[in-house]
């Protein structure tokens, strides 16, 4: 099998030869900046870039060398863009080492070690760093003191959240001439020069939206007291993700396999929000993301999701989601055994390979490989499983673990 | 007990700020935490009562419907809101001394680190449970809990955590904390952690979700 056979038999739910693999492809399964620096240095590779493509999340975009070293079998198509050592500039982490960022992007150091961005104006700060943190974080909520009478100025407004003005390839040039149509291009060469399934990552949060405009505790308590305001926002914001969807089905539909949505639900014990909210709410706007995109596309669809979401599960498969991420296993009602027995016909996992929290940063090797074997076990019967970690790998995971993690995987294929 | 003083334990509970706002539907119209408040100590009662027979009750139900999974942010948040108005109104009686507080609760999220809500709610609902309560905010070093126990001295801390690159910070600020202030008692929260860690970094306790932490501030002042 190749890995885009790979990864569409698990999706299918039919047993693949083997387990497919990610590392990379979303922004909710990748490996942070110093991590990805700590690994390549580890395996002999400091000559590798370390590339931040994902500047708010502090994110490294893996190198095929290393993408090819795993095994890895699923690629972002926002990879085709900034391939050029002329699109990056350099930068240093909080661990010293040497990284890359964007040429767009220049936050300005300030005295105390902190990182601030401002908006064109010099003035209205949008995002910060603190000294020592390895995470962008939004200063600027344009609707915090409340709705506004018309949404006339909401694409400026979105504009200046971190998470849209920041935002990783290939939507950094989004607002470039022919953006669509190179798009396409780099797409289709991907797909000719790589046997890798593809992924296009193209948020469509709602839920997260509206916590971006009005600030999470605002749009919390909006939910129960407001919620005519918050069904008109979320339809405004519906209208421009479908627009985005058709342009992104036009261009790439035909291509791509899968593509990435996002909307963090889930806290540590339970769901930010009662399930009769998310249905009231969420559940049909999601579902008209998912019905677009199988009417126009063959993309299957994913959401990234954080969290104790099985509450919410029953209810975001029939909206039409096919793959959940990172699938928070150390989270309540989350159990691997749980989730697979309970949904493991129904949905692929896409994560819950091996805990982050734990295990992987603290582990020694032979508990990460135990981890692992024993996910897979789980997980892997009969499809419906890629493996990846619980969410990112973040700073705190030493290189001979994530190497051990991706032994483990070989040893249960190579059995 | 009073039926005024239920009332307005029921607003708290159930997230009614004031009379104009709709939230809950079944309670529309109603005067709120806001007005009642204002309408209780016009009646007589002392602003201590309300605290102790009002306010701090409701919260505690609150609480413990969230530990139960029976409640969910939103409307958590909306408790500690209408809490909020009931406090404006009793805001003197606290400077002038007539209301005596249990303590100083002082809250922040370790350096590194900016998520807030869980913080945010664990200091609103400690507020609730009779503390005033310092929020020093998100990504707050030692120094800052030094300074702020330099002008609240034998207040108590609360240090919030998310991320495993994060928690590692709460042993040596506990520790740079402790140099200045011996004996300073600390507890700690966050979804990553649990009683075993804390009690390794010398955490006094570990606070699962609000409602414990309060029992254990409750605990250690009674
Ligand atoms: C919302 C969220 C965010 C928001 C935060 C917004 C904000 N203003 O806070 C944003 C998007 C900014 C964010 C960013 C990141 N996040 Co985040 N985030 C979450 C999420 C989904 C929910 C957290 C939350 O708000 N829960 C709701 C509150 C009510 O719960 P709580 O915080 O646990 O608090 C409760 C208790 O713990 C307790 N409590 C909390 N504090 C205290 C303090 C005391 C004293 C006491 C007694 C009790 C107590 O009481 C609360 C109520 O019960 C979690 C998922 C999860 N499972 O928790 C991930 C999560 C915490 N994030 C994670 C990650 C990886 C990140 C990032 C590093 C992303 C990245 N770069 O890859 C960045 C780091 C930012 C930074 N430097 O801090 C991971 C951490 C994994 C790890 N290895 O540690 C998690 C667990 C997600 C996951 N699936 O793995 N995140």
């Amino acid at each position: 099998m190749t890995s885009r056979e790979r990864v569409l038999a698990a999706i299918a739910h039919k047993e693949p030869d083997r387990v497919p693999v990610d590392m990379g492809a979303t922004p909710s399964s990748g490996i942070s900046a110093i991590a990805y620096s700590n690994l390549v240095k580890y395996l002999g590779r400091d000559d590798l870039p370390v590339q931040i493509y994902d500047v708010v999340q502090q994110l490294a975009q893996p190198d095929m060398s290393i993408i090819d070293r795993f095994g890895i079998d699923v690629l972002d198509i926002g990879r085709t863009f900034n391939t050029q050592p002329s699109d990056w500039h350099e930068t240093v982490l909080a661990n010293g080492d040497k990284a890359f960022y964007p040429v767009w992007f220049n936050p300005v150091l300030q005295p105390n070690g902190s990182y601030h961005c401002y908006d064109t104006d010099g003035k209205r700060l949008l995002a910060m760093m603190p000294k020592g943190a390895t995470f962008f974080d939004q200063s600027y909520f344009p609707y915090v003191d409340g709705y506004p009478e018309n949404y006339n100025g909401l694409d400026e407004e979105m504009g200046r959240v971190l998470w849209s003005r920041y935002v990783h390839s290939p939507w950094d040039h989004a607002a470039d001439p022919g953006f669509w149509e190179q798009l396409r291009k780099n797409t289709l060469h991907l797909r000719e020069t790589t046997d890798k399934a593809l992924m296009i990552v193209c948020g469509c949060n709602l839920f997260e939206w509206g916590t971006f405009l009005r600030r999470m505790d605002n749009f919390l308590m909006d939910l129960l007291c407001e919620p005519d305001q918050v069904a008109r926002v979320l339809d405004q914001l519906l209208e421009r993700h479908l627009a985005t969807l058709e342009k992104v089905c036009e261009a790439v539909g035909d291509i791509v396999d899968i593509i990435r949505f996002g909307d963090d639900l889930g806290m540590t014990t339970g769901p930010f929000m009662d399930p009769d909210t998310y249905k009231m709410l969420f559940k049909p706007r999601h579902k008209q993301l998912c019905d677009y995109v199988k009417s126009h596309s063959q993309m299957h669809t994913f959401i990234h999701s954080c969290g104790s979401i099985s509450s919410l599960m029953p209810d975001l498969i029939d909206a039409g989601i096919e793959i959940f991420n990172p699938v928070q296993t150390n989270a309540v009602n989350m159990e691997p055994e749980f989730l697979k027995k309970e949904f493991g016909q129904d949905c692929t996992f896409w994560g819950g390979g091996v805990e982050t929290v734990g295990t992987l940063n603290n582990g020694t090797p032979e508990q990460v490989r135990e981890q692992v074997l024993q996910r897979l076990e789980i997980m892997s019967a009969g499809g419906g499983f890629i493996f990846n970690t619980v969410h990112n790998i973040l700073p705190d995971v030493p290189p001979a673990n994530i190497v051990a993690m991706f032994e483990a995987v070989k040893e249960f294929n190579g059995k | 007990m009073n039926d005024l003083i239920d009332k307005l334990g029921e607003c708290v509970e159930f997230g009614k700020i004031n009379q104009a706002s709709p939230y809950p539907p079944t309670m529309k119209g109603m005067p709120g935490a806001d007005e009642l408040t204002k309408e209780a100590l016009e009646a007589g009662f002392s602003p201590q009562m309300i605290l102790n027979e009002a306010l701090i009750p409701a919260m505690n139900r609150v609480g413990n419907k969230f530990t139960e999974g029976k409640i969910f942010v939103p409307q958590m948040l909306l408790s500690a809101k209408a809490m909020n108005s009931a406090m404006k109104h009793l805001k003197p009686y606290f400077q002038n001394g007539e209301i005596r507080r249990k303590g100083v609760f002082i809250i922040g999220t370790v350096q590194g680190d900016l998520h807030d809500i869980g913080k945010n709610l664990t200091g609103m609902m400690v507020e609730g449970a009779g503390w005033e309560v310092i929020d020093l905010g998100t990504d707050v070093s030692a120094e800052k809990y030094i300074q702020a126990l330099d002008e609240h001295p034998g207040a108590v801390c609360g240090m919030s955590a998310l991320l495993t690159t994060t928690m590692s910070n709460m042993q040596p600020m506990i520790a740079a904390i402790r140099e200045k202030h011996p004996g300073t008692k600390v507890i700690v929260g966050g979804a990553p952690l649990n009683a075993e860690f804390a009690r390794q970094i010398g955490a006094d306790a570990y606070g699962r979700d609000p409602q414990d932490d309060i029992n254990w501030l409750d605990s250690i002042v009674a």
